[in-house]
């Protein structure tokens, strides 16, 4: 019955515009009073509490590097390099696309951001060499997604905090999944892009490509810091954070020179502004989730789904279909936040290893940016490379698809995650 | 004169510690005086909010009782900073005798006073400090050496004045900090260690015996004043019933895990009686730098009455 | 008075600037003195966190204000002008409530923050959690405002379109995922 308040009263605030944070709140106002332990202090507490936290300071600083990769030209410079590496294959620009998708990956964690910088540049490159515009749209969208999933990401902060799960083993544990999902993009590209009629790009020559990855080296550099780093345990992710943003202001600033300290003010502003959207919406769930556990909420879960508790694989295809289906209209972060402490306690009675179901649960959040009615990362592309929305969504089918049999394929194959993420811490 | 109440303790260590074991022993007790009507519900690993924030909930009367160690606390009750001082109680029947008697009274009315009613202490465990340098003989082998402390000015500069690099540091990065070398030693109950697996990437073990912060049983006390006297009662003696099955259970998991960190080779060593009180006096200064903080009467006053049990 | 109010939000933006470039040096610096020089400032972990509490409920009200905060706007979306503006009213209705709650709620619990001091610096905690006196203050204020305009039918094509989530800037889009 509890549970049932819960979600009446989200979803209710939510469906008449009420922001995703104050619905939050508004449903925790709720469940207090149908607890009979209507206290403010709950409210004002807990929403405090949720910033007071130091693992949450890598948020705005990967937010901060990510804003100053953008503008610092470091984008630019790994597309190039993607493009003197494999532009000139068969479809080359669509596997370029996702080759800088995943090495802004590993220096991005903002999907939205990444889609954009890609969707920029190469929507108009693919449109002049002929390649179908809506599909290279679909795909640029679909390369985006691949952000949150390889670290370093804030979708795995919110849900290491949230959850109480290492971040350090979430971030190691994202990157072979991460590669697999570009690789299924790739391969799917290469068969649907047969029928496009495409003259591949000239191969650029050996000293092109010398220069193109002598550019982009600095920008290379960068998840190697940041991954080496956390890897050899000699930062925490928050300090790793901190000196990704640093780096990626010394190299658009004094290497790449196309930061301006003019610009400084505006770029730091967008990422505290960003931050502050984000955190105020992980506090106001922090509210909810705390009224949650105290309302013994997941006992209640638990006693519907007692039959697929001992069946682990199982449980995680049902609870992955039901976050497909929750992120056709939610977001990624509040997705995090309002199901995790929900499924976590669910999770742990089952044995499944939490560091697996996190990075799936994330990939699955993903996956919700792409499909409609409300995809974040289908509205970007639509927007930057002016394709009309629906042309977008049909042109994303076939790589959203491919994710989807991705996802199965893990659920089916837990060590397929399990293995190199043991392997790498 | 019993009600039915739901009262939610909530922890910030997992189910299998000893606590747990306390927790039952409390329930059963409170089911025998109240007819099971006062029912306990704890929340483990922190589900409920961390320490302090459980204790500023109870402050303000949204949530009934937490077990917490008295550390995080002195930001509320400074005087608590007295059980953070270095080398304080020699032994747990030392600790026993203070905390059970006239002086955890004293702390009670202080803790009292901030809106906390403390039913009972419990126990933590002495810290002990693990190393993989070389083994800790007298307090100059720690010179040098990367110590991770808990964010805690008194754990700072006792390690500080033993020429020890004294680095923060959150609990859930101390493992692999340790495995890396960015840092060499860290100090924790033996149970801890043993649970929290450090004994994988340490070589050496130190009894340093070095601090003892006892677990307080806190209840609400805006929600404690709405209880009858007679669900007040049932609570304090069941708390202390719980106290006694707590500290007996830790005592023995305290043997096994030092046996266990032995068998996987760790060098273990405890201080000489002469080194023991050498390391003591080096770290009166310590004492002298908090007392004004922690309460001149307070530092005196377990002093004093620690000099009288040691004196008989 | 418009100019007042929009050189208050642009004080509010250069106190965000200073507050996240803050946590970013103190960070950073913590991080360069404990590899170089084996050292560290005990200070800069805990006001780091105090600056992000104040980021973040400083930058909820500026991002209330530009409709940044996300929402989920299939259903309003479906609906004519009228429609919104019912809408745009409860939901404006359930903000006040909320966010009264919160500034309630900071001032029920002022005495027990005002009481309890940071570990480190000594800073009292009302400082902090203070904080909720602004957030909830001010997002009562605006969706007042707002709500005044959408009775007395003032209220623009714009915000309608902005509560509808049509016309997204980028910015908006990128907080968002
Ligand atoms: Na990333
Ligand atoms: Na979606």
């Amino acid at each position: 019955m509890t549970l049932l308040v819960f979600i009446a009263s989200l979803l209710g605030a939510m469906a008449i515009g009420v922001p995703v944070a104050f619905a939050l709140m508004f449903c925790g106002v709720i469940l207090m009073w149908f607890m009979g332990m209507f206290n403010s202090q709950i409210i004002a507490q807990n929403m405090i509490i949720g910033a007071d936290t130091f693992t949450l300071l890598a948020i705005p600083f990967f937010i901060l590097a990510g804003e100053l990769m953008n503008s610092g030209g470091l984008s630019k410079r790994i597309i190039e390099f993607a493009i003197a590496c494999v532009g000139h294959i068969r479809g080359g620009l669509g596997v370029v696309a996702i080759m800088a998708a995943v090495i802004m990956a590993s220096i991005s964690g903002s999907a939205a951001a990444d889609t954009a910088a890609l969707a920029a540049i190469l929507i108009p490159m693919m449109a002049k060499a002929g390649y179908n515009v809506p599909r290279s749209g679909g795909l640029i969208a679909s390369g985006g997604i691949i952000a949150p999933v390889i670290p370093p990401s804030m979708a795995f902060i919110v849900f290491g905090v949230a959850a109480n799960v290492s971040i350090t083993q979430l971030f190691m544990a994202g990157i072979v999944p991460g590669l697999i999902m570009g690789l299924s993009l790739v391969a799917t590209w290469l068969v649907v892009v047969r029928k496009d009629n495409v003259a591949p790009l000239p191969k650029a020559s050996a000293t092109d490509r010398l220069s193109a990855t002598g550019r982009a080296l600095w920008a290379l550099g960068m998840p190697v810091i940041i991954l080496g780093g956390i890897k050899a345990g000699v930062v925490t992710p928050t300090e790793a954070a901190v000196i990704a943003a640093a780096y990626a202001l010394f190299v658009g600033m004094v290497v790449y020179r196309e930061l301006k300290p003019k610009d400084l003010p505006r770029v730091i502003l967008q990422a505290a502004k960003t931050t502050s959207i984000i955190m105020f919406l992980v506090c106001a769930a922090l509210v909810s989730a705390w009224l949650i556990t105290a309302a013994n909420i997941p006992a209640e879960v638990t006693r519907y789904i007692a039959p697929l508790i001992d069946r682990p694989k199982l449980l995680m295809f049902v609870i992955m279909l039901l976050i497909l289906v929750v992120g056709t209209a939610l977001d990624l972060t509040p997705t995090i936040l309002i199901l995790t402490p929900v499924l976590m306690p669910i999770i742990k009675q089952a044995g499944i290893d939490p560091v697996y179901f996190g990075v799936l649960f994330i990939m699955n959040c993903c996956i919700g940016l792409i499909t409609p009615p409300v995809g974040v990362v289908l509205n970007v592309v639509s927007g930057v490379g002016r394709i009309p929305l629906g042309k977008v969504v049909t042109g994303i089918l076939p790589f959203l698809a491919a994710q989807i049999c991705v996802l199965m394929l893990l659920v089916l194959f837990p060590d397929i995650v399990i293995v190199p993420a043991r392997w790498l811490h | 004169e019993f009600n039915e109440r739901n009262i939610r303790v909530s922890n910030g260590i997992n189910a299998d510690h000893p606590v747990g074991n306390g927790i039952n022993a409390m329930q059963t007790c409170l089911d025998e005086k109240s007819g099971g009507k006062l029912k306990l519900t704890a929340f483990w690993g922190g589900a409920l909010g961390g320490d302090l924030q459980a204790t500023q909930a109870l402050r303000s009367g949204v949530q009934e009782a937490v077990v917490t160690s008295s550390s995080p606390l002195v930001g509320i009750v400074p005087a608590l900073g007295v059980f953070d001082l270095p080398f304080l109680f020699a032994n747990s029947e030392e600790a026993y005798k203070v905390l059970d008697g006239k002086f955890g009274d004293m702390m009670n009315e202080k803790l009292d006073a901030a809106g906390l009613v403390n039913l009972a202490y419990w126990e933590n465990g002495f810290r002990n400090l693990s190393n993989s340098v070389r083994p800790v003989n007298k307090w100059e082998d720690l010179q040098g050496m990367k110590v991770r402390v808990m964010q805690n000015n008194i754990f700072l500069d006792t390690f500080q004045n033993l020429g020890a690099n004294a680095t923060p540091m959150a609990f859930g990065e101390v493992f692999s900090a340790l495995e890396t070398k960015a840092i060499d030693a860290q100090e924790n109950p033996y149970v801890t260690i043993d649970t929290s697996k450090f004994f994988e990437v340490q070589k050496y073990v130190t009894e340093t015996n070095h601090a003892y912060t006892p677990f307080l049983f806190l209840f609400s006390k805006a929600i404690f004043n709405t209880y009858t006297p007679e669900e007040q009662t049932a609570l304090r003696e069941c708390a202390i019933v719980g106290r006694d099955e707590e500290r007996k259970v830790i005592q023995e998991l305290n043997k096994k895990s030092l046996e266990k960190i032995k068998a996987e080779g760790l060098e273990v060593n405890a201080l000489s009686p002469e080194e023991q009180e050498r390391i003591r006096e080096k770290s009166m200064v310590v004492y002298e730098k908090h007392k004004a903080e922690i309460g001149a009467d307070v530092v005196d006053g377990i002093l004093s009455e620690l000099k009288q049990i040691r004196g008989k | 008075m418009q100019k007042t109010i929009d050189l208050f939000y642009k004080f509010l933006e250069l106190l965000l600037i200073f507050l996240l470039s803050g946590m970013a040096l103190m960070v950073f610096v913590n991080v360069v003195l404990r590899y170089a020089f084996n050292s560290g400032l005990t200070v800069s972990d805990e006001m780091s966190r105090y600056f992000f509490v104040w980021l973040t409920f400083i930058g909820a009200v500026v991002g209330f204000r530009e409709y940044g905060h996300m929402g989920v706007e299939t259903v309003v979306a479906l609906f004519g002008r009228k429609g919104r503006i019912v809408c745009m009213i409860v939901s404006n209705l359930v903000i006040i409530g909320c966010s009264g709650i919160f500034f309630w709620g900071t001032w029920k619990q002022l005495p027990i923050n005002a009481s309890m001091s940071a570990p480190v610096t000594g800073l009292s905690m009302a400082w902090v959690y203070g904080i909720g006196f602004f957030t909830g203050a001010g997002c009562v204020i605006i969706a007042l405002e707002r709500l005044v305009r959408l009775v007395t039918g003032r209220v623009t094509e714009k915000e309608l379109a902005a509560f509808a989530g049509e016309d997204m800037s980028l910015e908006h889009l990128s907080e968002r995922g």
